[in-house]
Parts: structure tokens; sequence; C-alpha cells
């Protein structure tokens, strides 16, 4: 029995907003995990209290997330086996290795570590704790790693093989699996998102009290060690998308078309779309503005290798679907009679496009019998949705641009010490925040939107991959996790909020130095 | 050099080789987890320098008798 066509949307809008939740709090526990590293070092090698105190307030906030960051992870391993159960029967060989040490890092390594650091301020010696810290950095990071290899054995497939008389995929090079290019771009382009974010979370917090005049000997040194850290991060983030396109040309071509609204292959190298309105319909894109040239250096780091565009890529699946077929149909002898040696070479004959024919069997229950149309219809399905993922994925670089710009500035500004006085700066500083969890959102659209129409690129379709369930189940269970997830929300907000209210000189019951806080109103005047 | 020495010396020598061994097999399998070990920690580093560097200059600040928490120049 398939799942209905509603019951799988539903169960993809269930995981992306369980997902997405999630990474409101997961990027800020891994890059502020590395920052406290930071802090706590320029602590331990200048015995400075205050950076002690510092360390120690940044953690209260770190500890708040990274509660609620495991509390709406929990719920998303479950997901593989209630909603998505065919998906899970198929991979979960693979798949269950990565996940299941990944548990082991987030809720034993990482968990004991953060216990450690939040406790063990008196109890540890200097460097000890900050041993420590710098455990817990690693820890929230190997977390994300062994997500994203798991992730990227979605995005690129590799180390493993379907078994035929198990139709189960078997791990055959755990090395493959962890070294896969895909798990590799994407973990360090994660990682250095993170770490954007992070310092983007320190600098906002730090600008509203440098504009309450409140903490200013803490705020200005977080927010100095921040925009260092974020400009660094955010030019990484930039460097590694690249590679991160560069690595999708070759493993995941549907997507970067996608991304580039490129529906003709241009003679190389190609143009890059700054601006456009693509339309799916009239497979064409409106009020474009494109650069010569750039695209086609950016994405093969090659002047003379030509990008493929959507609709040469849809003539490709054409191709890959009828190549398929024959072993898709014998991969069903095989079903029947294991030991039909035609079938079987067939089936190693036609094995890697077996995938495409799955894909044609939504619109053709039995492909030996499918229509030219009912081809060319699958075929289609191959490309993502190209407006949303053109602009999720623009977006996210232009924003992506703008908080590298913002870091410069930060990073100037306060070499200069004029940060304080540039009250403008600290606005914008306060509201920036916003943007690096739009971006981080925006980039998981474009990763995940971009691998549609499979859940395992080329192998699994979306659409064979989930469960039976109920329509009503479905809803309402959706309905369910919004609200709860909604409520984690807002419980965060709210302690978050009450935490940086209260402010440093609340942590360990010491205040800090209050004197240049108290008399530094007076002398803004001038400069405001 | 004591025997104490002697042993602390062997293991930093030991841990040495397993580092560089780690980043032979990492930058040759996984050179962008070589790159993320190596750029992680040269951004901490970073980061942490300009915290002291900003503590250097609020001392000098000091030292010249102003404010060191002070808003700074008019650019």
């Amino acid at each position: 029995m398939e799942p209905s066509q509603l019951v799988v949307e539903l169960s993809r809008w269930q995981f992306a907003v369980t997902v997405m939740y999630h990474f409101i709090f997961v990027p800020l526990t891994i890059g502020l995990a590395v920052l406290l590293a930071g802090m706590e070092t320029v602590y331990v090698v200048t015995r400075r209290e205050i950076f002690r105190d510092m360390t120690k307030f940044w953690g209260k906030l770190f500890t708040i997330n990274f509660a609620l960051g495991v509390a709406t992870g929990l719920t998303m391993e479950f997901q593989f086996g209630t909603n998505w159960s065919f998906y899970s029967h198929f991979v979960g060989d693979v798949f269950g290795a990565p996940l299941a040490i990944e548990s082991l890092m987030a809720f034993f390594m990482e968990a004991t570590l953060v216990g450690l650091m939040v406790f063990g301020w008196d109890r540890l010696s200097r460097g000890k704790h900050l041993f420590v810290t710098y455990m817990v950095a690693l820890a929230s990071n190997l977390s994300a790693l062994w997500i994203l290899i798991a992730n990227a054995f979605m995005q690129h497939p590799v180390g493993a093989q379907l078994d035929p008389a198990t139709l189960r995929m078997q791990l055959t090079d755990f090395a493959a699996l962890i070294f896969n290019v895909d798990a590799q771009s994407k973990f360090v382009h994660t990682a250095a998102a993170s770490y954007t974010l992070a310092a983007m979370f320190v600098c906002g917090v730090s600008a509203y009290y440098m504009l309450r005049h409140r903490h200013v000997a803490i705020a200005r040194r977080s927010f100095r060690m921040a925009a260092v850290f974020g400009l660094l991060a955010s030019m990484a983030v930039i460097t590694l998308g690249d590679a991160s396109g560069f690595v999708d040309v070759g493993v995941q071509p549907s997507k970067i078309a996608a991304m580039e609204a490129m529906w003709h292959t241009e003679k190389p190298p190609a143009g890059l779309n700054l601006f456009a309105l693509p339309s799916e319909k009239h497979e064409k894109n409106f009020l474009e503005l494109k650069m010569p040239v750039i695209g086609g250096l950016m994405l093969t780091h090659e002047s003379t290798v030509a990008v493929p565009g959507i609709l040469e890529l849809e003539r490709q699946a054409v191709q890959k679907i009828k190549n398929g077929i024959p072993g898709l149909l014998a991969l069903e002898k095989m079903q029947k009679d294991p030991g039909d040696q035609l079938a079987q070479v067939t089936y190693d004959v036609h094995r890697n496009d077996i995938g495409y024919a799955l894909l044609l069997k939504r619109y053709a229950p039995d492909v030996a019998k499918a229509t030219p149309a009912q081809i060319e219809r699958a075929a289609k399905d191959t490309i993502p949705d190209v407006p949303v993922i053109f602009w999720a994925f623009h977006l996210m670089v232009y924003f992506g641009l703008l908080m590298c710009a913002f870091f410069v500035l930060a990073t100037m500004f306060s070499l200069l010490r004029s940060e304080y006085r540039r009250r403008w700066f600290l606005w914008l500083a306060v509201f920036m925040p916003i943007m690096p969890w739009l971006t981080v959102e925006l980039g998981w659209v474009t990763a995940e939107m971009g691998r549609q129409p499979w859940t395992v690129f080329g192998i699994l379709p979306t659409w064979l991959s989930a469960s039976t369930h109920s329509v009503a189940y479905m809803a309402f269970s959706l309905a369910g996790f919004v609200v709860l997830y909604s409520i984690f929300f807002v419980i965060e907000a709210y302690l978050m909020r009450k935490a940086i209210h209260d402010g440093p000189g609340d942590v360990g019951g010491r205040k800090q130095e209050p004197a240049p806080d108290v008399d530094l109103a007076p002398q803004l005047v001038p400069g405001d | 050099m004591t025997f104490k020495e002697l042993v602390k010396f062997a293991g930093w020598l030991v841990l040495a080789i397993l580092g560089l061994s780690l980043a032979a097999i990492l930058g040759y399998w996984g050179p962008w987890y070589f790159a993320w070990t190596v750029g992680t920690i040269m951004t901490v580093l970073l980061a942490a320098f300009a915290g002291a560097l900003y503590d250097r200059q609020a001392q000098d600040y000091g030292e010249a008798g102003e404010n060191p928490e002070a808003p700074g120049p008019e650019s």
C-alpha cells in the first residue's frame, strides 16, 4: 500500500516544521560553544576576572538554548520511524549508524560536558575547566557532523548498495560514508554559518547593553571578540558555500540548475542570475538580471565546463527513466524468483537508474506499460521547485554578504574603539541577529527542497518513502507539533529575555566592575 | 633532565606524532574536515587575541589618564 500524496505532503511539512524549529536553537549552541572557548581562553591566559564573568554570562544563555535544542531534537529522530517508515526500512541499516552516534554525542558526551562546564567553575582548576569548555565546543560540532553525515547520504548516497533480496540498502564502506564529499562541504558550511549566527547574537546583545549603558565593560569586550569571530566565520561561510556549490554541480545538478534558475545549457562559462522571476509554467525567467561568465566560473572553477540547464536535465532524466524500467522489472522478477539469472544480469546492467523508474511508478503503476507522456511527466518531477529554490538560495547569499559587511564595520569600529559612540550602528546590531536565523533556515530550504523529488537522491523517491497514515492523523499530529514547538519557542524567548535583562552582574552572585557603566552617560552626549 | 621531564617530553612527542598522523589522514581523505579543524582553531585564537587586545587598549587609555571604557575618539 502506498501513501496518498496529501499524506506525503503533510509528512514533509511536519518534518520541515520540526527541523526548522529545531534549527532555531542548534546553530546558536554550536557557535556559542566555540565562542565561549575563546572567551575562556582569554580568562585563563590573562587571569582577568572580567573574562570569567563574561564566559559565565554567555554560558548561561548557551545552557538555556542547549536545553531547548535537545528537547526539540528528540522528536525528529522518532519521525523517521513514525512518518517515514518505508524510508527507514529502506536505508535504516545505513542511516541508523550516524544517527545513533549523533545521539550518543548529544546526550552522553555533550550533555555530560555541559554539566561539567556549568557546575565546574569552583570545582575544577582553570586549565581543566578550559579543557571542558573546548570539549563542549568540540562535542556540539561533532553532533552536527554526524547529523550532516546522515543527511549527506540522502543528498549523495555513497558507501552503500541495494540488496535486491531484502530491498534494503546495506552499508558497504563506512569510511566512504564519513568522508562523503557532500558531508564534508555541508558540515564546514553549516559550522561556519553557526559561528556567524552566534557572533551576531553576541554583537546584538552587547549592543543592547551599550545602548542602555549597562554592563559596558563586558559588552564592549564581548562585542570586540564576536565581531572578529563573526568576520572570520562569515568569510568562511561564503568561501565554503562556494565549495558546496562546486560539489553539487557534480552530485546534484538539478539542485544547482534550480538554484540558478538556469533553464538552458549555456556556452561555458555560464552567466549568473542576480535577480529573476522564474516561471515553471513557461520554463523561462522574467525580469532577468544576469552577470555574464561569473556563474560558470563560480560553479565549476573552470572556463570551459558547461553547467547543464533544467531542460537538458529533464531530457537526461527521460533516458534514465527508460534505462531504469528494465532494471525495476528485473528486480520485481528477482523478488518472485531469487534464482532468476537473466533478471540478475538485467538488474546489474540497469541498477543505477532504478530509482528513476520508481519515479515513473507514481504515474504508471505498471512501468512496462508507461506512455511517453507519463515518462515525460516523471522526468519533469526530477527538477525541484525552481522559484522557491532560486529565491531561498539568493536571499541566503545576499544576507550572507550583508552580514560579512556588518562584521567588517563592527571589527573596524571596535578596533578604533568607536563602536560605543555610534548609536546608529548599535541599533543596527540589535536587529541584525534576525538575519542569520533567516539565512540558516533559507539554507535548509535550499538544501532539502533542492533534493526533491528524492529522499535518497537518485535512489528512493519521496512519494514512496512516507508511512501510510490517514490524513486526519497527519493533520492532527502536525498541529500538535506546531503548538508544542511554539510553546518551546516562547519558553526560550522568555528565559533568554530574562537572562539578558538580569545581565552579567548576577552571574555567580558576583557583581562586575561597576565604575565605567555608571560614569559614562554624560560623556555620550557630544558623540551621539 | 629528570625522569619526570623525560616522560613528559615523550608524552608530548607521542601526542605530536598522533596529531600529525591525524592531520595527514584527515588532509588526504577529508580535506574540508581538516580545513574546519585548522580554521576553527585559528578563528577562536584570533577572537581571543582581539579580546586580549581590547584589554591592552583599555589599559593604555587608563595609563594616559582617560576613562578606559569611554566611547572612543571622534573619527
